[in-house]
């Protein structure tokens, strides 16, 4: 790609003889909230949102699991699904994304188009359908991006206790855990700042490392 | 007619070049803009969803003489829209305008700040997001539209 990569906050890259006044874009910075369908992502996105969430169509690779199908050839197509998302404006010079990505159990879905160079993820469980977050645990616990997982308590009750839910997703005593409600923005600020903290934890770590 | 004859050309015309295609889903004009190109399938990445694009003075000025998506594309840059939110309010679909942004900024009408993948571990940055975020109220008003 020839684009002009701006440095950190986005340097003007048009020539300096513009006449017109063009105004600067802030540096943009991503969080992505995955989890399975109707888990609560865009509830979410769209309770801390500063505009109503937009849709978008975003290509995803399927990687075709087998699990009920063992006849079927492993193999990857790419695929076109909707995808919400929303956003903070941090400071006229920093905007902060949300991204929804789309999930569905049954296949393993490569994000990677919405997730590279994502600060971090949220991934987001409903206790009475733990197994569609799995294919989102699994995906970045395998790109190594920063996540925490938050149990969305519909009507402010979860069905199992947390130590239940470590214990049957398998994520290791790193991740934190966390019960919100997606409708709240409190509750969606305080989940998103866990994963940051994570996401800053980790790139302290790989400075003084 | 007899059997035996060739079949009417109804069936074969639309192999035979037409010029006209008609009926087209609306879906398949977009991608026949780029020629049929999708981004990411050369040697050059896809902009990634969150990449800023702001029109330049040279393409506000070229606005006139640009027509349907390109137009519209840097018309909706007159201020820093965001890949994902072009193709949102522009209803186009994101790889589309992954690749008309890329022509637009090769004919100098777009300015398209790719972000620095660095950006993921520096901590002023994240530092920045945290403090800001700690700022979001705890419940928002009525959401303003997005326009």
């Amino acid at each position: 790609m020839v684009s002009v990569p701006s440095p950190t906050h986005g340097a003007h890259s048009a020539t300096a003889a513009d006449a017109v006044e063009v105004e600067q874009p802030p540096l943009p910075v991503k969080l992505v909230i995955a989890g399975g369908f109707g888990v609560g992502k865009t509830t979410a996105v769209g309770s801390i949102s500063e505009i109503r969430p937009l849709t978008t169509e975003a290509a995803i690779t399927e990687v075709a699991a087998g699990v009920d199908d063992l006849t079927h050839t492993p193999g990857k197509t790419t695929t076109t699904v909707a995808m919400d998302f929303g956003c903070i404006t941090i400071s006229p010079t920093l905007k902060l994304y949300l991204f929804g990505t789309p999930g569905q159990d049954r296949f393993g879905f490569m994000w990677d188009d919405v997730t590279e160079g994502a600060l971090g993820g949220l991934v987001i469980v409903d206790t009475r359908r733990l197994d569609d977050c799995y294919a989102a645990v699994d995906y970045f616990e395998h790109k190594d991006i920063p996540f925490a997982v938050a149990v969305n308590a519909f009507d402010g009750e979860i069905q199992h206790d947390l130590d239940q839910v470590r214990w049957a997703l398998d994520i290791s005593d790193h991740v934190p855990l966390v019960v919100f409600d997606a409708r709240e923005t409190g509750s969606v600020r305080d989940a998103l700042l866990v994963v940051l903290q994570v996401a800053l934890s980790r790139a302290e770590n790989a400075e003084a490392g | 007619m007899a059997a035996g004859e060739p079949v009417p050309h109804e069936a074969a015309g639309s192999e035979q070049g037409s010029p006209e295609p008609v009926g087209r889903a609306p879906a398949i004009r977009p991608f026949l803009l780029t020629a049929g190109r999708v981004s990411g399938s050369g040697a050059a990445a896809a902009l990634p969803v969150e990449t800023q694009i702001v029109a330049t003075s040279a393409g506000l000025t070229a606005l006139p003489s640009l027509t349907f998506e390109q137009h519209d594309i840097v018309a909706a840059c007159r201020r820093p829209q965001s890949v994902a939110e072009l193709a949102a309010r522009l209803r186009l679909h994101l790889n589309v305008v992954r690749v008309l942004a890329d022509d637009l900024r090769a004919a100098g009408h777009l300015a398209v700040h790719v972000p620095n993948a660095r950006t993921v571990q520096d901590i002023s940055v994240l530092r920045r997001v945290i403090d800001g975020l700690r700022a979001v109220p705890d419940s928002r008003g009525s959401l303003r539209d997005s326009s």
